[in-house]
């Protein structure tokens, strides 16, 4: 494996989405080439700073609410529909 | 003596118990399984509409929906990639299919919140001498922003949603290799901005500090 291909198969390696074959290729070829070995380390690097640093909003409490209501409330709707017939 | 006058109101427990078994407890499933991934689902709606009120119908909407359907979902999937696919139709539905904008961009919002964030969160990043870790949540987050959609969005599912390749594929309606691909090539504009930001704030990327 050159390192160009070895380089489009990081993404997918980070992610554990390689086929058997692809792993053992990769792996073999990062074993030999430590420039390689550098890059994986980015591209892991890379994933975790998006996973980490992108902020996550709490839903406002006013959705959490409805949400929670809303199994409760559209069942007795239908309830009521049936006891209306 | 007392006796339960029937037209009285009843009180919502008393309703609840006039559900049937079987409605208890498809109502229970949905909370267990559907219920628990709100706030992944709003964070999603948030992204894709870039505005509160719209993400706050978005999410509406898509739980009604899936407590409508909720037995069309087949047990043992990912009830999270369900809720996600049925979120995004819903917003294809509503913001392209009617060629409705979605409403304005908050951008003050969003900027407030990270300055909050930001100031919070500093201290924790200071003894890090690597200048991924010196970037800050605004700066990943408009380096992302930057991104086009098809390549933020399946950075999105993947990295801070953590969905398969094919549950992704699945959402997006592309095959498999097309998200590896989008994935790969995406990842590839990330690094760049972010080193960027890095260079732009005087760190030398070359050595990976």
């Amino acid at each position: 494996m050159n390192c160009k291909t070895a380089r489009v198969l990081m993404s997918a390696a980070v992610d554990g989405e390689l086929t058997g074959k692809e792993e053992e290729g990769l792996r073999l070829h990062l074993s030999q080439c430590s420039d390689c070995r550098m890059e994986y380390e980015e591209a892991k690097k890379t994933k975790m700073i998006v996973k980490e640093k992108i902020v996550r909003f709490k839903a406002p409490q006013s959705l959490v609410d409805s949400i929670m209501d809303l199994s409760f409330t559209s069942e007795k709707e239908e309830q009521n529909t049936l006891v209306s017939e | 003596m007392t006796r339960t006058d029937p037209t009285r109101q009843s009180s919502p427990e008393q309703k609840k118990n006039t559900l049937s078994a079987e409605e208890q407890k498809k109502q229970s499933e949905f909370q267990q399984e559907a219920v628990v991934h709100l706030n992944a689902l709003y964070n999603y709606a948030l992204h894709l509409t870039m505005n509160p009120d719209d993400a706050n119908d978005l999410v509406q909407e898509t739980y009604l929906k899936a407590y409508k359907f909720f037995s069309s979902f087949e047990r043992g999937t990912n009830c999270k990639a369900w809720l996600f696919k049925i979120l995004k139709n819903n917003y294809i539905n509503r913001f392209r299919k009617n060629s409705r904008e979605p409403g304005k961009v908050d951008y003050d919002l969003i900027k407030d919140f990270y300055h909050t964030i930001k100031d919070t969160r500093r201290d924790s990043s200071e003894t890090e001498t690597d200048y991924f870790h010196t970037l800050l949540h605004e700066e990943v987050y408009t380096a992302l922003q930057s991104l086009p959609e098809e390549f933020r969005e399946v950075i999105q599912l993947c990295d801070i949603e953590g969905f398969t390749y094919e549950e992704i594929a699945n959402m997006v309606e592309s095959p498999i290799g097309t998200v590896r691909s989008r994935l790969y090539r995406g990842r590839k504009l990330l690094r760049e901005q972010l080193e960027g930001y890095a260079k732009k704030f005087g760190f030398n990327t070359e050595t990976g500090r």
